[in-house]
């Protein structure tokens, strides 16, 4: 894999968990807002208004990352993003317009708190929440078009059919997945937060309820994965490449070729989902009438699933991603003999993550890459240390 | 003429009105995040030379606004980003395949600003007076380091580096000798297949033997043509190319993309110009940088005069916090819109006069179709002084523009390739409006200064002069990026070749610009809201 594919990896890496770490904060955040409201519970609001904090900066960093990710795309494939943005308005639009309002409520949100009527505030919760949800919509109709380029149409001209994209057989499997996949990382997140804050000292009744609770919801979560994971994988067999470079290691071979073997990674995921499991069975499941949930093992283990579950998210997107490399198009080794000309040249280069722009393979941009990353990350871990762990001057 | 009809007549109407809002709602509001950094640094900066309590309690004030502005203006930039990407594609492609480095080193411009603009907003009870005078210097540092990647493209797209006008303020237009021309470095390799003669026939220069190739000036209704060309995937064969190959070359190259071939001599000539300072070579880059920064300084400065004039108007109290506020905001302004009048917008407008004399005609409204106002007022005089240093010089004339300097035999099809005349009040109504900020900062300066008592018309004026100099900074944008049309890369590549090939009907774009404007509507009253019904209240704000 070439290294700007391992650029464009890093930051979406990193834009990917904070992103689904978001979608669990802003459903959660004005739900427990609401409930504070209605029962009185200065303790409950503060420990949403707390869980807000974590939000902004995590809702920064995915802005950014986000930003990065679509700069290197331009700048190492750029014709990739000239066909792209002339066929993708409709989808692109959805969460535009989502980020839009986004970013206005996260705003009002925060700044709004106590100044706005319950009322208002309410409502702007209410946009936070159903926004989180519509961002992705439109940005997974993409990934499913990069799945298998349902609803492209050639003559008279490059166009895209929005409702077939819409019925791409792999969008609805692959939204839910990441929805269902989202809640439960960011709620084991949320528990994980509250565990680090519990081995250190005792958690608030309020707390317990929220680490509880969030806890519960992440298993649902996972029960839901169990069904939608597979429903994905089913939906693969339209785009047996990717399918093949998946499965073909495990003996699961379509009528297709196979360009790469990333089974090892599937299996990581799966033992990284096992773990989940595991530690959320431990936790929930009492064993020989002692409460776990509220120990100090309890704590640690419920690190150790937030952990697994970061790192299931990393891993799925990668596994995702990096299964349909050299391929911007997962069924581009499929379909680009049938395409007529121009169309055949022009999107067999610009589809193939290895073409990269020649202007953008100079090596002093790497380092120039590697450094910047490197002190800006540092700074951002200053960041949070400031705003998280030191104490007040005054 | 109709002056609104010439406007809308250029291609892509409603893509360019969605543009012009997206991209003015992210100018008005980075006008705060370019200016705010500078002006709390300077605070913090009084407050530590001083001692004074309210340099530090305006210092805070700003930071909540720049924190709220931060994360509006970073959505709003986010969805200009987004608008290229599906609005206008094709220009993205181009920028990102040739002059990307820029937009890439903006990344870590970003990066910086989020890091260091959140850690003096939530850091502010955490750190020290010294490390805040640090952070807001950072902060600064990654607002104007951002700015000046990203106006480094804009100027690119106003003057691309190499670019040759059509014009000589001694001997006039100089269309009918190929300009403007566009310097480019053709690959030796092509450079063989090419009849220069008959490209010479057609205005091209060749200049020498330059990098890996062989630099030209090409004229830029050729280049208007082959980017038209090659992003209609057409083929050699089918191009106004296949008439200047030698004949013996066109069965070997007929089938290649024209875009292959356009590809090759733009990497050539990036790669030759350098490939890292090609957009910082544009010939305007210096005069928008520093406009772009003074425009900038100039809205804070009023923003803050205006917000104290009218915290003094509401509350009838003229408290010592209240007053320093106003005074720091009137001198801020009158120090940066005189630099930003004489200094920076001289620059500018020289640069302008040099490599966009279409531009500068449609400014100065030199045509016989409209009522020019420096005709009117019989100041084109003053204007050839101050433009060309000389009363002598000869403004460029519209009406002798030929419509069609930007196409090549009818493509790309332009109607009209002369800028929209609708510019000519446009930037009178701008400097105008200036000059009375200008001069509403020094008469209340001097009022101040003398400690005069300052009465209710000079509030009232300050109170409006916020609204009035984000004004003035939304017509100097428009007046550069309107003012470039038909082109959206002047000299190289057409508005109608940037847009997309998949518009979408007029009706979404309408609704998708009302959120637009909703959105700043919004803005403004969070800003009302959060930051002055507090003050008025007295509370800490």
């Amino acid at each position: 894999m070439n290294v700007q594919a391992l650029f464009m990896a890093l930051v979406f890496g990193i834009h990917i968990v904070a992103v689904n770490i978001g979608i669990a904060l802003a459903t959660v955040i004005p739900f427990l807002k609401r409930r504070a409201a209605k029962t009185g519970d200065k303790a409950l609001e503060e420990a949403a208004r707390g869980l807000f904090k974590i939000y902004a900066v995590t809702y920064a960093l995915a802005g950014v990352m986000g930003t990065a990710f679509t700069v290197f795309l331009a700048s190492f494939y750029p014709e990739f993003v000239g066909i792209a943005g002339n066929i993708t308005m409709i989808p692109f639009g959805i969460s535009i317009v989502s980020i839009l309002f986004h970013f206005f409520a996260i705003v009002s949100y925060w700044y709004g708190w106590g100044r706005f009527t319950e009322g208002l505030h309410n409502m702007v919760g209410w946009l936070l929440t159903i926004t989180a949800y519509t961002i992705p919509l439109g940005f997974r109709a993409v990934f499913a078009f990069l799945n298998t380029p349902a609803g492209l149409i050639l003559e008279p001209k490059p166009s895209l059919n929005v409702v077939d994209a819409l019925l791409n057989p792999t969008f609805l499997p692959l939204y839910l997945k990441s929805i269902a996949g989202a809640l439960t990382f960011g709620f084991l997140f949320i528990a994980g937060v509250l565990a680090w804050k519990g081995l250190r000292q005792e958690l608030s009744q309020v707390e317990k309820g929220l680490y509880m609770d969030s806890i519960k919801i992440a298993l649902m979560g996972l029960i839901a994965m169990m069904f939608l994971g597979p429903w994905y994988a089913l939906a693969l067999v339209n785009v047996p490449v990717k399918f093949n470079n998946i499965f073909a290691g495990l003996g699961a071979v379509l009528n297709a070729p196979t360009f790469s073997s990333y089974a090892w990674l599937f299996i990581i995921k799966m033992i990284l989902v096992l773990i989940q499991a595991v530690v959320l069975l431990y936790l929930l499941a009492p064993i020989k009438g002692t409460d776990v949930l509220f120990s100090q093992e309890g704590y640690k283990a419920t690190i150790i699933g937030a952990v697994a579950a970061g790192l299931t998210v990393l891993t799925g997107e990668y596994l995702n991603a990096f299964s349909q490399y050299p391929f911007f198009v997962a069924n581009a080794p499929l379909i680009a003999d049938k395409l007529p000309e121009p169309y055949k040249t022009i999107l067999t280069r610009a589809l193939n993550l290895e073409n990269v722009s020649p202007l953008a393979q100079d090596p002093s941009l790497y380092l120039v890459t590697v450094i910047g990353v490197t002190i800006l990350l540092a700074a951002a871990g200053y960041l949070l240390y400031v705003v998280f762990f030191k104490a007040n001057n005054h | 003429m109709n002056l609104l009809e010439q406007y809308l007549s250029y291609p892509a109407a409603p893509e360019r009105i969605l543009s012009i809002i997206g991209i003015e709602l992210h100018w008005f509001l980075l006008q705060y995040t370019l200016g705010l950094p500078f002006a709390i640094l300077v605070l913090l900066i009084l407050y530590k030379k001083t001692g004074n309590q309210n340099w530090l309690k305006l210092a805070r004030t700003a930071t909540k606004a720049l924190g709220i502005n931060f994360a509006l203006g970073a959505a709003s930039g986010t969805l200009s980003e987004f608008g290229l990407v599906v609005v206008w594609p094709n220009v993205l492609e181009a920028a990102g395949r040739y002059i990307y480095y820029p937009l890439y080193l903006e990344i870590f411009a970003f990066l910086i600003e989020i890091v260091f603009i959140y850690l003096l907003v939530f850091g502010w009870n955490k750190l020290s007076t010294n490390a805040k005078i640090i952070v807001a210097f950072l902060a600064m540092f990654g607002a104007w380091f951002s700015a000046a990647m990203i106006v480094s493209v804009n100027s690119y797209m106003v003057a691309p580096t190499g670019i040759v006008s059509a014009y000589n303020p001694q001997t006039g237009w100089t269309y009918s000798q190929g300009y403007p021309k566009v310097l480019l470095v053709v690959p030796s390799d092509l450079v063989g297949a090419l009849d220069v003669a008959k490209l010479q026939s057609l205005g091209m220069e060749v200049v020498g033997q330059m990098g890996n190739g062989v630099a030209v000036y090409m004229p830029s209704k050729i280049v208007a043509r082959l980017a038209y060309e090659a992003w209609s995937m057409k083929t050699v064969g089918d191009s106004v190319l296949a008439l200047v190959v030698k004949p013996e070359a066109l069965p070997a190259v007929k089938g290649l993309l024209v875009k292959d071939v356009v590809d090759k001599i733009l990497v050539e000539t990036v790669r030759t110009v350098g490939y890292t300072t090609v957009t910082f070579q544009s010939p305007v880059y210096l005069g928008s940088i520093l406009h772009t920064i003074g425009a900038a300084l100039t809205v804070t400065g009023f923003t803050f005069a205006g917000a104290f004039a009218l915290l003094v108007l509401l509350t009838k109290k003229k408290t010592a916090y209240y007053m320093d506020g106003l005074k720091f905001g009137v001198y801020f302004s009158l120090v940066a819109i005189v630099l930003q009048g004489a200094v920076f917008g001289h620059i500018m407008g020289m640069e302008i006069a040099r490599f966009n004399p279409e531009k500068l005609a449609a400014m100065e409204g030199t045509s016989n179709q409209i009522l020019s106002i420096p005709r009117t007022f019989g100041i084109e005089g003053l204007m050839k002084l101050i433009i060309y240093g000389t009363p002598n010089g000869q403004l460029p004339g519209y009406d002798q523009i030929p419509v069609d300097y930007c196409s090549l035999m009818g493509v790309p099809n332009i109607p009209d390739c002369r800028p929209p005349l609708i510019l000519h009040y446009l930037y009178y109504v701008k400097t105008g409006l200036s000059i009375l900020l200008a001069l509403l900062s020094i008469v209340v300066a001097i009022l101040i200064w003398r400690k005069k008592e300052l009465g209710n018309i000079w509030l009232w004026s300050l109170a409006a002069s916020p609204a009035v100099a984000q004004l003035v900074s939304f017509l100097g944008w428009g007046v550069r990026e309107m003012g470039r049309k038909p082109w959206t890369i002047y000299g190289v590549m057409t508005v109608d070749v940037a847009r997309t090939a998949n518009p979408v009907d007029p009706l979404t774009y309408t609704v998708v610009g009302l959120l637009f404007i909703a959105v700043l509507a919004l803005q403004v009253y969070a800003a009302w809201r959060l930051l002055f019904v507090p003050s008025l209240r007295g509370e800490e704000e």
